[in-house]
């Protein structure tokens, strides 16, 4: 398998714009091959734009990084490999179905990382096709952080059986908090994860991507979610979200978590706690 | 009610971050985030996660209106149980010793066996308030019914109004800086340069010595990468002070320079409290107890006395009620706002009566014009300090501590080792 290793994390704006490009060589789903591992050496976090990533996520600014900020340091690696010529789908539409994320270990602001994506697990899926890309953040060789992103390339035509993806039942809970999302929270956290896709920026680009609206990046939800649950959050866990609806800004959502000897289920859903945005579990980390 | 049998609160011990200058590495960091780190580094020393404690008590001098429970957010992005109750208290200056006398009393009362108290002081995320201009109009445009009302009360915002009003340390009463009311009684006492820049080069020299020598291992978790306090110069002499320019008070014969006054500082600090019987019971560290404290306020609106020389009418109350004299303190800590408070606050003391303070037994590890002073986090840094000097010192070492504050007043405590 073939290990891409870069200087230093590449600029999302570049790859987005090369993954929007029409690009005529794409590879069909079928016949495209993923063996490829991208990773940059030594990556320390920078203080202020980690301070403003909790601000707008609603993390207290700690030693310890938020594990969603694990995620979005490899979100340009996943940005790279999907904006490859041989990468089967075309960036702009593919829709971010589930997330998994497992912090093995509370990994400090100051620990030099190694931040790694690949691409695997090509399915059939029935609106289209799904593929994984997984990150992984390890200190001196040992894994601290690792998660699985899976993107859905709706339309596209694989042969083979569809595959059901993760399906997480909604906690049956009366939801105890209340967030209010600004117009431009989509920029907001756009500038903190560098997660520029037009989709969350405006209604005008997300419009002109097959939006109606503009609508919230789905690991803001997730971390905002991780965020309501900070003060038991242990040291250690594994967060399962499933994202079930786009959440259109401006906007207001209910969140609402339940606590059983399996973990933690926990919902984001719509005012009147008719339409879950998002569905997770958080649970113990099964190790590496 | 019955009688209450008055209880031992011991200190426990302390965690702090280290201070760090205005502006400086914690600039992005708020009020809640570092007493919430303050917290996180208690809670993991001494194995409180999960735990319900009694109450924890702590407070800001600089604060946003979104904070008004500071503590308890803190308490509730914390690993301590969702259980756990908090306050919010602000006494300027004295608002971490009085977070420890007011948890102390609880635990004396037997209302509470453990307890958390201390502050936290952002100069850098300092609130910025609109003028009383542009308020007024706000507020008036809020209540108005009618459209019309609106745009009246808006309409009366003058371009003046809309400039941001950045917070200053200033009286209310004086509208004398903190430095500038400092300068007046340094000036009044006839504290020299030289006294001021050799006591500033000692709390420099004495904080050095106690990171060198990891008196501040158990009392100091790092934050955002800092390890140590940034305003520490380890290098510096009273000679390098003495080439510094004044920067309050006019005329030649000003004194005060920014090697001599405490900087703008970051930071938060917190002590553990426990009822005695209950620190043996969990096998925690018993460091000394909290045998008085007392708080005085000078009459300073007509200059009639010193705006920081308060601790003076705190004092002697406090000797008196308990039998001593300053002969009887093995360790003095008298806060550092400026070199010269401190020293004003000695020839107060020293002409009211009360002894004088031996200086080899004065804020032996430093003090704020090292460690720096984030406002509400210096009585928790103090208190954490000393319980643990006189602990090394053995028990029934006495020591006093002398806070200055904002608003003319002074708070004193008295520890003793156990």
């Amino acid at each position: 398998m073939a290990r891409v290793t870069l200087d230093a994390l590449p600029g999302v704006p570049a790859l987005l714009a090369r993954a929007a490009a029409p690009s005529l060589r794409r590879p069909d789903a079928d016949h495209a091959v993923l063996d490829r591992t991208v990773l940059v050496h030594g990556y320390r976090s920078e203080p202020e734009r980690l301070a403003a990533y909790a601000r707008v996520c609603g993390f207290t600014l700690r030693d310890a990084l938020p594990a969603t900020w694990l995620h979005v340091l490899t979100f340009p690696l996943q940005a790279w490999i999907m904006s490859r010529s041989d990468f089967p789908f075309a960036l702009p539409g593919m829709v971010h179905l589930s997330n998994d994320m497992t912090l093995h270990r509370g990994v400090g602001g100051r620990e030099p990382l190694t931040l790694e994506a690949g691409a695997m697990n090509l399915r059939p899926h029935t609106r289209g096709a799904t593929v994984d890309l997984v990150g992984r953040a390890l200190v001196d060789g040992e894994l601290v952080w690792e998660g699985t992103s899976v993107y859905l390339a709706p339309g596209t035509s694989m042969p083979g059986e569809p595959v059901q993806g993760l399906r997480l039942d909604a906690p049956h809970v009366e939801p105890s908090q209340l967030w209010q999302l600004p117009a431009d929270l989509g920029r907001q956290y756009a500038r903190v994860s560098g997660d520029i896709n037009p989709i969350h920026l405006s209604p005008l680009t997300a419009r002109a991507f097959g939006q109606k609206r503009t609508i919230i990046h789905g690991m803001w939800t997730h971390a905002r979610a991780l965020a309501a649950l900070e003060g038991r959050l242990p040291d250690s866990f594994r967060a399962e979200v499933q994202f079930t609806k786009p959440l259109s800004l401006p906007g207001s959502a209910r969140f609402g978590a339940s606590e059983s000897d399996g973990g933690t289920g926990f919902v984001v859903t719509n005012p009147d706690a008719s339409k879950p945005y998002l569905i997770g579990r958080l649970g113990r980390d099964a190790g590496r | 009610m019955a009688a209450a049998t008055v209880r031992t609160a011991v200190i426990v011990g302390g965690n702090r971050i280290p201070f760090a200058k205005v502006g400086g590495p914690y600039a992005p960091a708020s009020n809640q985030d570092m007493l919430t780190a303050a917290l996180d580094g208690l809670v993991a020393r001494f194995g409180l996660a999960g735990q319900q404690l009694g109450e924890v008590a702590g407070g800001a001098v600089l604060k946003h209106t979104r904070d008004f429970n500071l503590t308890r957010e803190a308490v509730l992005g914390s690993a301590l149980s969702p259980h756990t109750p908090a306050v919010d208290l602000q006494q300027a200056c004295g608002t971490g010793l009085e977070a420890v006398i007011y948890v102390a009393n609880k635990i004396a009362l037997g209302q509470i066996t453990t307890g958390v108290a201390g502050g936290v002081d952002s100069a850098s995320d300092a609130p910025i308030v609109v003028t009383e201009g542009l308020r007024r109009a706000l507020l008036r445009a809020n209540r108005a019914k009618r459209p019309l009302d609106r745009v009246k009360a808006l309409a009366s915002i003058r371009p003046r109004d809309l400039a941001p009003v950045p917070p200053a340390v200033v009286e209310a009463r004086t509208g004398l800086s903190m430095g500038e009311s400092q300068a007046i009684t340094t000036r009044k006492w006839g504290i020299t340069r030289e006294a001021q820049d050799e006591l500033a080069a000692a709390s420099h020299t004495n904080l050095a010595r106690a990171w060198s020598e990891g008196f501040f291992d158990d009392l100091v978790t790092p934050y955002l990468g800092v390890t140590r306090d940034t305003p520490l110069r380890p290098d510096t002499t009273a000679e390098k002070l003495a080439a510094l320019r004044t920067v309050f008070g006019r005329g030649d014969d000003a004194t005060m320079t920014a090697g001599n006054s405490t900087p703008l500082t970051d930071g938060a600090a917190l002590v553990l409290l426990a009822e005695e019987g209950e620190a043996r019971a969990r096998n925690w560290p018993v460091l000394a107890r909290l045998v008085d404290a007392e708080v005085g306020a000078s009459d300073y609106v007509t200059g009639a006395e010193d705006l920081l020389l308060a601790p003076t009418h705190a004092l002697p109350r406090l000797l008196a009620r308990q039998g001593l004299t300053l002969a009887d303190f093995d360790l003095v800590e008298v806060h550092e706002a400026f070199a010269s408070t401190v020293l004003a606050n000695l020839a107060a003391w020293e002409q009211a009566g009360l002894g004088v303070v031996d200086r080899t037994r004065l804020n032996v590890n430093g003090s704020s014009l090292a460690a720096g002073h984030p406002f509400a986090a210096t009585g928790g840094r103090i208190v954490a300090t000393l319980a643990k000097l006189l602990h090394d010192r053995g028990p029934g070492s006495k020591g006093l501590i002398s806070i200055c504050a904002a608003g003319g007043q002074g708070v004193t405590a008295i520890l003793e080792a156990m």
